[in-house]
Parts: structure tokens; sequence; C-alpha cells
């Protein structure tokens, strides 16, 4: 252990081998219940690489020792994208936040904070096309990651699509991945390489002009067309919100749709709340968990979930249905998230992520493990994520067994 | 809620990474969220803690930035505070420069080593008995004359009867209880207490925010803890200059920004009344990129300046940096430590900046 420790600490100049530390980068936003931190393994390092030569370092370093990495954004990913199942080298790359605006498109480095990136696009007249609903605090390259839908999506689909390239580095160096190859790390948690920095689209203009609308779920399926992007809060999710006890969409637009007789009032403030759904957690702590329907079967899903607090994001091809899950202790609470996706299951849908708790599901591109095998041969490279059980996932995988 | 239960309902979100220290220290062990799962850990006796940790546990302005930010409405400087304090009752701290604050001020009744004989130095006028004080605090008594001596001017010109304490003024306490240090505090609080009970007072007026908040809210919760009265009524020199106040204009074309001390924006949410006061100066008011709730901090507070010097000038210099962004000839606030610790800032920026209080301002404005 004395020379892994030489070794790593020549490598990089920011490391930490403290206990709380390594306590700390042991977990991140899924809650663990205290039977299963058992599965849980510290970290023997932490480091915070600032530049592509001390990420392959630290990659040298984990080869030589036989010691996994795993990479971290803001940790706040609610599949256990960042929990650590081994005693590993974790590779936060919240040190590496540069970006550039360069030809209508953006080169972001990993640890760049969406947030602080909208903000710097918009000074230059600029905005993302999409980003995630946890934007004031999570990374570019954790949510590609991690993959996914956010504010925009109506209009840019998912994430991936909104791409050019990625930088990534894993044992043969750095290399840069675009157009088809793309499907082998979006949502992949990191498992065939670590993102360093991306190549984003990026769309012209400022704020759009929101609208608000009280519908039914149903009746907002017919008016989303030509939106950037639109959600749906039912009146259980709206009462813990603060923001009224109607169901109510939210319709946003690129440019100004004066034709429109909405709720100006309404837009503006379910806008200003697309970051705060964990206001839900106010008064009670919750379970989140989702799911991602075709349009074809979402009405009859969102039926049999209407009673639950729930979000419903549109996007260019899918609804994410998103359940708000009071604890009432934490297995039956985890139960019903389970369940949930299991009906979504039933209704042609499918689990939104994989990262630690839904390996087995088989929502990612079927050579995904050939290709891992070939690039990380020794499965080094974030081990039991995405596309390999663990512990953890057996167990969820029992759980999806109750009827 | 107490502290344990406050620390079991964050969420991990991590919205509250915009915290300045973290920003600059960047461990997660230095970030709310990191520190929140320390004290909850070791409040549920999962972990032992160790003078590193510790330091990290300090590493922190009591700005309440997260306060602001956190979805479910955390109350993170009540929870900071105490955190301090439980790790001094464990014996954790103060830290080094914290405790030597502490011994200065047991022997000085100021964090300066000012002779407390000379506290009204800066007055040039008579000192007469009044039922309202001008409590001028530590670092305008003896740091920054000009701001005590421009309070006492304005307060004059606009015709309020005052009076000050001189050398029956102690620190108001505030550096000890953002820093844990609740024993000093107490016989502080006991102090001024006993004399304004004595002097009759019944108005005190305050031009630093650190007193203002600590007299305007510890102060009574602190009364009612030990069953004694509190009925004063605590002002800052702003609200008094908004209210009362009409200024001649500023002959030339000024361009000025403000930046909100913590102390009266988030902690005591006044963010309105200074600006008012801008623009009846006619001063040209410009934003800062984050301001009013969402202010950076100046870095001094909470016991960040005296422990960590870097850390603390890292974060002035940012918010240096920002007001210089807006073009402003002038950065103005309303507090003296701000105004200390950020003009140092700028110094280390080459002065291309001038930072003032807005009291010295608006003080040569009065109309008569």
């Amino acid at each position: 252990m004395d020379s892994f420790k030489m070794e790593l600490s020549r490598s990089v100049r920011r490391y930490d081998f403290h206990p709380i530390q390594r306590m700390l980068y042991s977990q991140d936003f899924i809650e663990i219940s205290p039977f299963l931190k058992r599965f849980i393994k510290y970290p023997v390092c932490i480091v915070q690489p600032e530049n592509d030569e001390e990420v392959l370092a630290v990659l040298e370093v984990s080869r030589r020792f036989k010691i996994p990495v795993v990479p971290r954004g803001a940790a706040t990913s609610a599949y256990g994208g960042a929990t650590t199942l081994k005693k590993c080298i974790v590779i936060d790359f919240s040190r590496m936040n540069s970006f550039e605006i360069k030809n209508g498109c953006v080169v972001a480095e990993s640890g760049v904070v969406w947030l602080d990136l909208e903000k710097e696009l918009k000074k230059a007249g600029y905005a993302l096309r999409v980003y995630p609903t946890s934007a004031p605090a999570s990374t570019v390259g954790g949510w590609i990651a991690q993959g996914g839908y956010g504010v925009g999506s109506l209009k840019y689909g998912d994430i991936g699509k909104n791409v050019e390239w990625i930088e990534v580095a894993d044992f043969d160096g750095v290399k840069r991945v675009k157009g088809d190859e793309l499907k082998y790390y979006v949502g992949l948690f990191g498992t065939t390489g670590l993102i360093l920095r991306v190549c984003l689209r990026v769309r012209e203009g400022g704020e759009p002009s929101n609208y608000g609308v009280k519908c039914s779920f149903k009746d907002s399926l017919d008016l989303i067309e030509g939106a950037y992007h639109a959600s749906y809060v039912n009146r259980n999710l709206g009462k813990m919100l603060g923001c009224g006890d109607s169901d109510s969409l939210l319709l946003s637009f690129e440019d100004q749709k004066s034709e429109l007789d909405f709720d100006v009032e309404l837009g503006n403030i379910l806008w200003s709340r697309r970051f705060y759904l964990l206001k839900a957690a106010k008064d009670t702590n919750i379970v989140f968990t989702e799911a991602v329907l075709p349009y074809e079967t979402a009405p009859e899903f969102y039926q049999k979930v209407d009673k639950l607090a729930v979000e419903a994001i549109f996007a260019q091809d899918c609804v994410v249905m998103l359940g708000i899950l009071p604890e009432r202790g934490y297995y039956s609470t985890a139960l019903k998230a389970v369940k949930f996706i299991k009906m979504a299951e039933k209704y042609g849908g499918r689990t939104y992520a994989t990262g630690m708790l839904f390996p087995h599901k088989k929502i990612l591109d079927k050579d995904a493990a050939d290709y891992k095998k070939a690039v990380d041969p020794e499965n080094l490279l974030n081990p039991g994520k995405a596309i390999q059980g663990n512990a953890i996932s057996k167990l969820v995988r029992l759980a999806e067994m109750v009827p | 809620m107490n502290i344990q239960e406050i620390a079991a309902r964050c969420s991990r979100c991590g919205y509250c990474n915009v915290c300045p220290t973290y920003r600059i220290d960047g461990w997660e062990s230095v970030s709310p969220r990191g520190k929140i799962q320390i004290a909850l850990s070791f409040l549920n006796g999962d972990i032992k803690i160790d003078a590193r940790t510790v330091k990290d546990i300090f590493k922190c302005s009591v700005c309440g930035l997260c306060e602001e930010v956190c979805p479910i409405d955390l109350p993170l400087i009540d929870f900071w505070e105490e955190l301090r304090y439980l790790m001094s009752k464990n014996g954790y701290a103060p830290l080094s420069v914290h405790k030597k604050l502490k011994e200065i001020t047991y022997r000085y009744f100021n964090p300066y080593s000012g002779d407390q004989d000379r506290r009204d130095e800066w007055a040039n006028f008579e000192i007469k008995p009044s039922k309202t004080l001008y409590f001028a605090g530590c670092t305008a008594s003896f740091k920054l004359q000009n701001l005590a001596k421009a309070t006492a001017n304005a307060l004059n010109k606009l015709g309020i009867e005052f009076t000050i304490a001189g050398r029956n003024e102690y620190c108001c306490g505030s550096p000890f209880l953002r820093t844990g240090q609740k024993d000093i505090f107490e016989k502080l609080f006991e102090k001024n207490l006993k004399y304004w009970e004595r002097a009759g007072i019944e108005r005190i007026i305050t031009s630093c925010p650190g007193c203002y908040r600590t007299i305007s809210r510890d102060y009574p919760r602190f009364a009612e803890e030990k069953g004694l009265e509190f009925n004063i009524e605590v002002i800052h020199t702003v609200s008094i200059l908004e209210r009362m106040g009409r200024f001649e204009k500023i002959g030339k074309k000024i361009r000025g920004t403000y930046h909100d001390p913590c102390h009266l924006g988030r902690h005591m949410g006044m963010y309105e009344e200074p600006r008012k006061v801008i623009r009846k100066l006619g001063i040209e008011l410009v934003e800062m990129e984050r301001t009013k709730e969402y202010s950076l901090c100046c870095g001094a507070g909470g016991g960040l300046r005296s422990q960590f010097k870097e850390i603390s000038f890292e974060i002035g210099k940012q918010r240096v940096l920002e007001a210089m962004d807006t073009g402003a000839e002038y950065l103005i606030t309303c507090c003296p430590f701000c105004e200390y610790h950020l003009s140092k800032s700028a110094e280390k920026l080459g002065n291309k900046i001038k930072v003032v209080d807005l009291v010295e301002i608006a003080e040569k404005l009065i109309s008569p």
C-alpha cells in the first residue's frame, strides 16, 4: 500500500487519503440503509485531477495496482453511479471545470456545473439546448455518464443527441468519440472510459417564454407540440411544491407566443421551480422513482399513478414520469419505487437509467458489455455498474419479484 | 429541529456547492453537504473526528448562502453555529487563532487589543446622556474610526440625540458566537446589558451589521434563556438614513456597486434600504452578478479571515473582481468589517476600485 500511495501522490497534485474524506466520497445522492451499507466499501483514496495528464497517470496507477477507479461529478445521481462498491480510487472531476464557446458549440470539461455553464452561455447570447433539472449541482460529465432527459428534451431529445463529441480517457490514452460510438459512453456511468470533456451543441437566444395551463394529463398531450420544453405537475405534487393544487402543464417556447391565451404567471412560477422538485421534501423525507414511457401508453400509466405526487417531463419520443413517494419506512418505500418501474414496464416503459441499481435492465446497447471487455479487460472502470451486477442490484432484483 | 435532526434531513442534493469556501478548497469535507454528513456521523457516534476535520468544519464564513439555496430550507446558519459550539463543548475547538482572539477579548473587551479606555477616542463631540445609544462596535472604534465619526455626524445632522458608552461599550460578542465560543459571548452580553440597563438605554443604533444581527437577534434569545428582560429597539444606521435622510445629489456622475454584507442581507433580510439611499445620493447603481440574497460573501466573517487568511482573501478578491466587472468606480458597502476586508483585497489587486462605506458618503450629503 505504501508504494501505491507514493505512486499515486506522484501522479496527481490533489489527493486525499483521510478516513473521513473517504467516508464522504463513498456515497452519493442515493440513500443507503444501515443494512445495505455492508456492501459499500470506502475508497482508498480520492483524487481531483486538474488535467488529462493527471487522469491518465491515475489510470496507470489503477492498472498497475489493480485498484478500480470510480468517476464522480457532483454525486447527484439517484442511481448510485458514484457509490463505491469496492476499494477503489475515486476520481472527482470537479477541478476540471473550464469551458470554451466556439462555432455554435461549447466545449466543456467534465466537472463544469450545468447551471454555471448556462449562465456563462447566456452572457454570450447562447443557451444550452438540454440540461438536467439538477443543473444547480450536477456536472456535465456526470449527467452525460448517466444519460437522460431534462429541460429542453421536448425539442432537442435526450442529452446524447446534443453531444457532438466526447473525449474520454481509458488505459490506452485519450480518444475522441462521436457519432454511433457515443452509445458506448452516454449512460454507461464511466464503465467504458472517463469523460474528460464534451462538445455540446447549443442554441441561440435567452430565456424562453413560459405559459401555464390547468388541464388533465391527457389534454396536455394535445398542447405540447411546438414547445421547446414541457412538463406536467399534478395537484399532489403542486401542493408539496407550493405552486397550487391543480394539475398544471408548463409550456416553454424559444420565442414569444403572443397568440397563446395561457397563464403567463403560472408558467413563470412553474419555470422558476424547474430545479426545485426537492422542495417536495420540505416537510417529509421523500424517495424518487422514475420511468420512461412511450407516448402511446403514457396516459394509461399516468392514470395508475395519479394518486401519487407526479411530474412528467415530455421528451421528443417519450415521457419521463417521476413519482415522489413520502418515506414510510426504507424498505416499504423502496418496494413502492420498484413497483412504479415494474408497472411502467407493463406499459412498454423502462427504467430511466441503470447505475448501481438496475444493471440487469437491458436498456443499454447490447454490444456495450463486449465493448467494455475490449477497453477495460481487467474490469477496473467503475465495476459493478451500468452493465454489471452487484450485491445491491441483486437485492433490487429480489424486490422486483415481490408481487 | 435540533442539530441532529437537521443533519438527518439533508438530502445531499449538492445545491449548496455555491459555498464560497468550498469553491476554493474543493474537498467534500469543506462543502456544506460534506460537513453536514460529518456532523451526522459524529452525532450518531459512527465516527471520531480529528484536528484536520475540525479545521474543515471551521472553513466557513457563516455567510448563509447555503441556507438560501437549500431546497428544503434547512436552517443552516443556526446549524453551523450550533455545530461549532458542539465542537467547542467537546474540546475540539476553538481553533488556535479564535482562541487567541478570545483571550485578547477577555483582557481588552475587543478582539483588536485596543485600549478600552480609548474606545471613544474617535468622538470629537461632547457626550451627553440619552436613551439612544450609538454602539460603534470594535472595528469602527479601533480600526475604521472615520466610520464612527461619520455615523455620529450623520445622527447629529439628522437631529437625533444619542450617547455613546465609551469604555462601557464591550465587544458585542458576534465573532465568538459565530465561532462556537458561547462562554465569552455570555460574559460580553451580560456586561453590555448591565450597562444599558443602568444607563436606561431604550434604543441602540449600530453601524456594524455584525453587531446589529447579534444585538437584535441573539441578545433577545439569550436574555430569554437567562430569564432577563430585553426591550431595546435595535436599528442599523442605513435604516435611519433611508427613513430620515434628505440628501443633496453628488455633483459629478458616479457609478457605484453595492456589496450586501451577509449579516445585514441574508441574516437580517435588509436589501432595499441601502440601495434606496445610494439612489437618493444620485449615484448610478450597477448591480454585481451575484447580488442581494445570492450575494457573494466578502470572505471575512465567521472567523474565516482570522483563521484561514488565504481562503478569506481569495474570496475577497473574487468579490472585488466581480465589482470591477460592473465598471463601477466605487464598491459601496455598509459594514466596517466588509469594508476593511474588501479594501485589503482591492489593495492586492492594485486598488482599481475604491471601497467605501455608504454612511461615510451619505453623511457628507445630508441636507441641512
